[in-house]
Parts: structure tokens; sequence; C-alpha cells
């Protein structure tokens, strides 16, 4: 996959040298963080042989609830508040999944439904302005070359890198994911990590969603759609199996670089939106392809 | 109504006027604001779009890439697919800016949220021309639109009047956080309760602006509100949705539906009656205006702060006797797919 993404960036940066400039790698930076910090909490749910099919979303409320807090309590209370109201959801999510012990797929898409129709309903559809212009420094400023966003989605990555490779949490995500009776038998309490889970892709999403809201300066209840389908997209295109168990934060990575580098990558080089989603569709499944046969092959 | 806004209403009048009754004395519809001569360098100009199926923003891009044509500028164009796709957006902005475009022209899928992205865009030296549906953001060069306002009291005044001053309205006001659907269905009801206080609107709903939408809102509409004597839609997207709720609830004829723009399926129902009138920005002149504007911006020649752009009110009347060249592309012209 690094090889790819290599190729990749050879063939944009000769068609287009603007590719290479400072200006375009930022903007690349802050283009895929809002998918790569999604994507974070996909992979945790993935692996855990779940889906979180509210991400998407859950930005939307996000945003909404962010915005309205951030002119009722000010800027920090809107911060908190709007990542609580994910955190919020994605224990919502992990409840019905691990307590009531509905499919994480039908939980989550119900939630899709239900998160977006909140947030159409808490704003009246429509957006919501007139935020402090300090806020924009998320979504827009720099920390030196980099833009802020991407500082966020790299220390998530490097965080959530740690708490799957390091602890006893994301040890018992990959048993779960691989074997849940075995993980049962050996004593893990699937019930509580379950449920921890979604409340860390609800987390993710929660700032996912402060981040966009930032860079949009509005709470906008139409935001993300679509999104949490190119999440699971990034997390499968880094080699994460969709059934649990196999992948990681690395992997992922690779596929949210990928998405997002061939998004900006045919933007630059003129290749119109309607190709490019044909050319995204066929990575998707050529990625997953090459996958399975190297699987086979072993 | 504030100084500024009652001679925006009067221009627009007169322009709105000088559409019926006077024949132009320009050469070409559209040459109140001429096209400047031919720069010496080859400009490129960035074109973002909001929804391109609808074919009203077809007829505008035709607009812009056949001015560019003849002013010897290339136009790299992105569409966003729909108002809900504000993120698309302010990512296609960022990559004109690193693709180092001269100019970008932006017809902007949300007010408040795209005021970052234009002031990322100006940091970087690059002049944004807003066209059609506005930014909030009070950094652009100039605003070239028709008046959303108008569009909206010409929509009352045609409801009142048919209505007689009497009856029961709902609403399909388009897609929120737009410029366009938040002006004129504001001035639709401010318009109402001034001159025509016994109409009531009884409902109105926002929606994402396709005829899917406006099908499902209508028929829902028709359900709710079994005596609905009037219609009013933002735009002809939710108003085709709207006009085949009516027709196939066998309502036709017995409520008044008003619209905006002209595209084919809402000419095919004005000229059966299903749609009453339509108040009908032009598309094409918005393209080249914008396009005109952006090259004058590069040239260094003074730009006007605003430009509005001519409307004309179409009923199955005078179907028959409107120029249709500067509202629709040509027949068979595609945006060309790179």
């Amino acid at each position: 996959m690094p090889a790819v993404l290599i190729a990749m960036a050879l063939f944009f940066g000769t068609i287009n040298p603007n590719f290479w400039s400072v200006t375009n790698m930022g903007n690349v930076a802050r283009q895929i963080s809002i998918l790569a910090l999604i994507s974070i909490g996909q992979t945790f749910a993935i692996l855990s042989a779940g889906i979180d099919l509210s991400v998407g979303s859950l930005l939307a409320l996000v945003s909404v609830v962010c915005a309205q807090a951030m002119l009722d309590f000010g800027l920090v209370g809107g911060i908190v508040i709007g990542v609580l109201a994910g955190c919020l959801a994605g224990l919502f999510n992990g409840l019905l999944i691990a307590k009531a012990r509905v499919p994480a797929f039908i939980a989550t898409l119900g939630m899709l439904v239900a998160a977006r129709g909140l947030a159409l309903t808490l704003s009246g559809g429509l957006p919501i302005a007139g935020l402090p212009h300090e806020f924009m420094i998320i979504g827009a400023g720099y920390w030196g070359l980099v833009p802020i966003p991407a500082v966020i989605a790299a220390v998530s990555f490097v965080v959530a890198f740690f708490v799957l490779s390091r602890t006893r949490f994301g040890r018992y995500i990959y048993a779960m994911g691989s074997n849940e009776e075995a993980a049962i038998l050996s004593g893990i309490n699937v019930v509580k990590y379950k449920i921890l889970v979604y409340v860390v892709s609800g987390l993710f999403a929660g700032i996912a969603g402060v981040v966009l809201t930032s860079r949009v300066i509005s709470g906008q209840p139409t935001l993300g759609e679509v999104q949490e389908l190119y999440s699971i997209a990034a997390v499968v295109i880094g080699g994460g199996k969709i059934t649990g168990g196999v992948g990681g934060i690395g992997r992922t990575l690779m596929g949210v670089l990928v998405l997002g580098m061939l998004s900006n990558g045919l933007n630059l080089i003129q290749i119109s939106s309607y190709v490019q989603n044909i050319v995204v569709g066929a990575i998707i499944v050529i990625a997953v392809y090459i996958d399975l046969a190297r699987e086979r092959r072993r | 109504m504030n100084k500024h806004s009652v001679f925006r209403t009067i221009l627009a009048g007169i322009f709105a006027l000088a559409a019926f009754v006077v024949t132009p004395a320009y050469a070409a519809p559209g040459d109140e604001y001429a096209r400047p001569a031919k720069p010496a360098k080859q400009y490129t100009i960035g074109v973002l779009l909001p929804m391109l199926s609808n074919p009203h923003f077809v007829a505008q891009l035709y607009g812009y890439i056949d001015e560019a044509d003849k002013l010897g500028a290339k136009v790299i164009w992105f569409d966003a697919g729909g108002y809900q796709y504000l993120d698309k957006q302010l990512s296609q902005m960022e990559d004109l800016i690193a693709s180092k475009v001269d100019a970008i022209i932006l017809v902007a899928v949300n007010g408040p949220g795209t005021v970052g992205a234009v002031a990322q865009a100006v940091a970087a030296g690059i002049p944004v021309i807003n066209c059609n549906v506005m930014t909030d953001s009070d950094k652009v060069v100039t605003r070239i639109r028709s008046d959303d306002s108008i569009i909206g009291q010409m929509q009352a005044d045609y409801m009142g009047q048919a209505l007689k001053g009497n009856g029961k309205v709902a609403m399909l006001r388009g897609a929120p956080g737009t410029s366009w659907a938040e002006n004129r269905g504001n001035a639709f009801k401010k318009r109402l309760a001034e001159k025509f206080p016994h109409i009531t609107v009884v409902g109105e709903q926002y929606s994402q602006s396709t005829p899917a939408d406006g099908l499902k809102l209508m028929e829902d509409f028709l359900q709710t509100f079994p005596q609905l004597d009037g219609v009013y839609n933002g735009a002809d997207t939710v108003a085709i949705g709207a006009a085949q709720a009516v027709l196939a609830s066998g309502k036709k004829g017995k409520i008044v539906i008003t619209t905006a723009d002209y595209q084919l399926d809402t000419e095919k129902f004005i000229r059966e009656g299903v749609i009453n009138a339509t108040v009908v920005q032009q598309p094409g002149i918005i393209g080249r205006w914008g396009m005109r504007a952006a090259i004058n911006t590069l040239e260094k020649r003074e730009v006007p702060k605003v430009l509005w752009t001519p409307l004309l009110q179409v009923t199955s009347a005078n179907a028959d006797k409107i120029d249709m060249s500067t509202i629709r592309a040509p027949a068979g012209w595609k945006p060309p797919i790179r």
C-alpha cells in the first residue's frame, strides 16, 4: 500500500507540479483530517467485529449541538458539549449493541437516520451562524506549516495506535473481533468493552464534528453525508478485515491517505468529480481483492 | 426596507419591466454589462457550482464556458453535487487555490459555511467573484445575481391576484441555508402579509432542491391541508415535484402553483396549465457577466459591487414569446466531462 501511495503521488505531481506545493500538501492534510478522525473510530468498531454506520450523521449532530452550545455557553463550552454529544450518541449505540443485543449494523443504522433527524430538528434545518471568530483557528489555523486539523488527527492517530497495540482494551478488541465466544470464555467482559468501542467511535466523531464545524464556521445539519461509507472504505482499503479481528490504526491511515490523495490529486489534474467516483469505487474493490488474493496464496 | 434595498428593488423592477415592455437597445441580451476586449494573457478561471443536476446551472456553466472562449480564458469547473455537500465545495475551493487559478467564480452551496474558504482564496491573492447563490463573506469582489426578493414578491403578486386575495397557501422553500431559498421565501411572505392579508401561509418546509423532494413534500401537504388553494416554490426543481403531486391528486387547475426558473419540465407544466407562473432568471447572463467581471478584475478595471441580472415572468400566455438563448444551454450541449 505505501508503494501505491508513492506511485500515486509521483503520478499527480508529474501532471500538475502544484501537487507538491506546500499549500497543497497542507490542503491534503486538512481535507483528510475529518475522514481520518472518523476512520479511527470506525477501525475500533470494525476490529471488534462490529461496524458504526452513524459516524457521518453524528458529524451533523455534533456540528449543530456544538454551534448552539457555543452561542449559549461560549467557545470552550461549545467545544466540550459538542464532543460530549458525540460520546453520548456512541454510548447509546454501545448500550443497544452490547446490552440489548441489537446487531451493530442495525443499531448504528438507526442512529444514522435518527441523528440526522435530530440535527435537523434542533437547527430547524438551517445553518447556525454567528460563531466567535477565534473558533476558526481549529479548522483554518496552522501550527508551523501544518494545519491544525491535521495536528489533531495526527495526535489522535498516535493515541489510538497506543491504545490498540499497548493496552488491555486494545488486545481485547482484537480478541472479541477474532472470536467472540472464545473471548467470553476466557473471561473478557465483552459487554463492557463493546460499549467502550462505540463510545470511542462517538468520541472521534465528536472531535471530527467540532473540527468540521470550525472549518465551516457554522452549525450545519447537512454535513457528513455518506462519510460513514468512506470511513469504512478507508479501513478496508488499508487492509482491515470487514468481519473483524484483522487490521490496525496504521493500515487505516494508509486507507485514509489513499482516499484523500485521490480526491485532491484528481481535482488537481482536473478529472471531473463524476469520473472520480468511478475511480474511487474501483479502488475500494481492487484493494480488497488484492488483499484477499494475497491471503489465499499464503 | 432600508435605502439600499429600495434602490435595489426599483432597479430590479426596471430590469424586469424592461424585459417585458421594451425591446432592449443592446445588440445581444445581457449586453448591459458589456464584454471587455479580449485580454493579451490567457487567464485560468475556476468555477464552483452547487448542483449541476439542475439544468439552471448547466445553462449557467454554458454561459461561463462560452464567454471564456470568447475572452481567451480557460475554465476549470467543479460541481459540489448538491447543497448538502458543503465540505466538498470547500475542498474544491482549496484545490483551485492550490492549482493557482487566476480568479474563482463561486456559486455558494451555503451562505455562512463558505466564509472561511473565501478568506483563504483572498489570502492567497485570488479574487473571488460571487454569482447567483451568495456567500456571507464580505471579501468577494462583486456579487452577480438576480434579485431573489423580487422573485419572491412577483410570486406573491401573482398568487394574490390569482386567488383574488383569499385562500390557503403552502410553501416549498427549497434548500436550507442558501440565499435564494431564504430571500425568496421571506419576500413572498412579507409581500403577501402587506398586500393580501387574507391569504394565510398554512405550512412551509425546506428540502433538498430536487423534484423527488418536492413531490414528497407536496403529497404530504395535500394530505395535511385538503383545502389548499396555492403553493409557492423557491425553485422549479421542487415545483416540478409539486406539480406532479397536484396532477396525481386530480387537483390540476384547483391549486395555483408559482415558482422560479424554467427548465424543460417546467415549460411543459406551464404550457399544460399545471404550473401557473414562473419568475425566470437568466442563468446564461449570470454566467457571461460572471466571466466578464472576472476578466475585468484581473485586467485591473473597476467592477461594480453588485450586478443585478434581469428577470422574466412566464405564464402560458407568453410562453411562445420567450427568448431561450439566455435561459437554457443550446440543445444537445453537455458540460465537457474530463
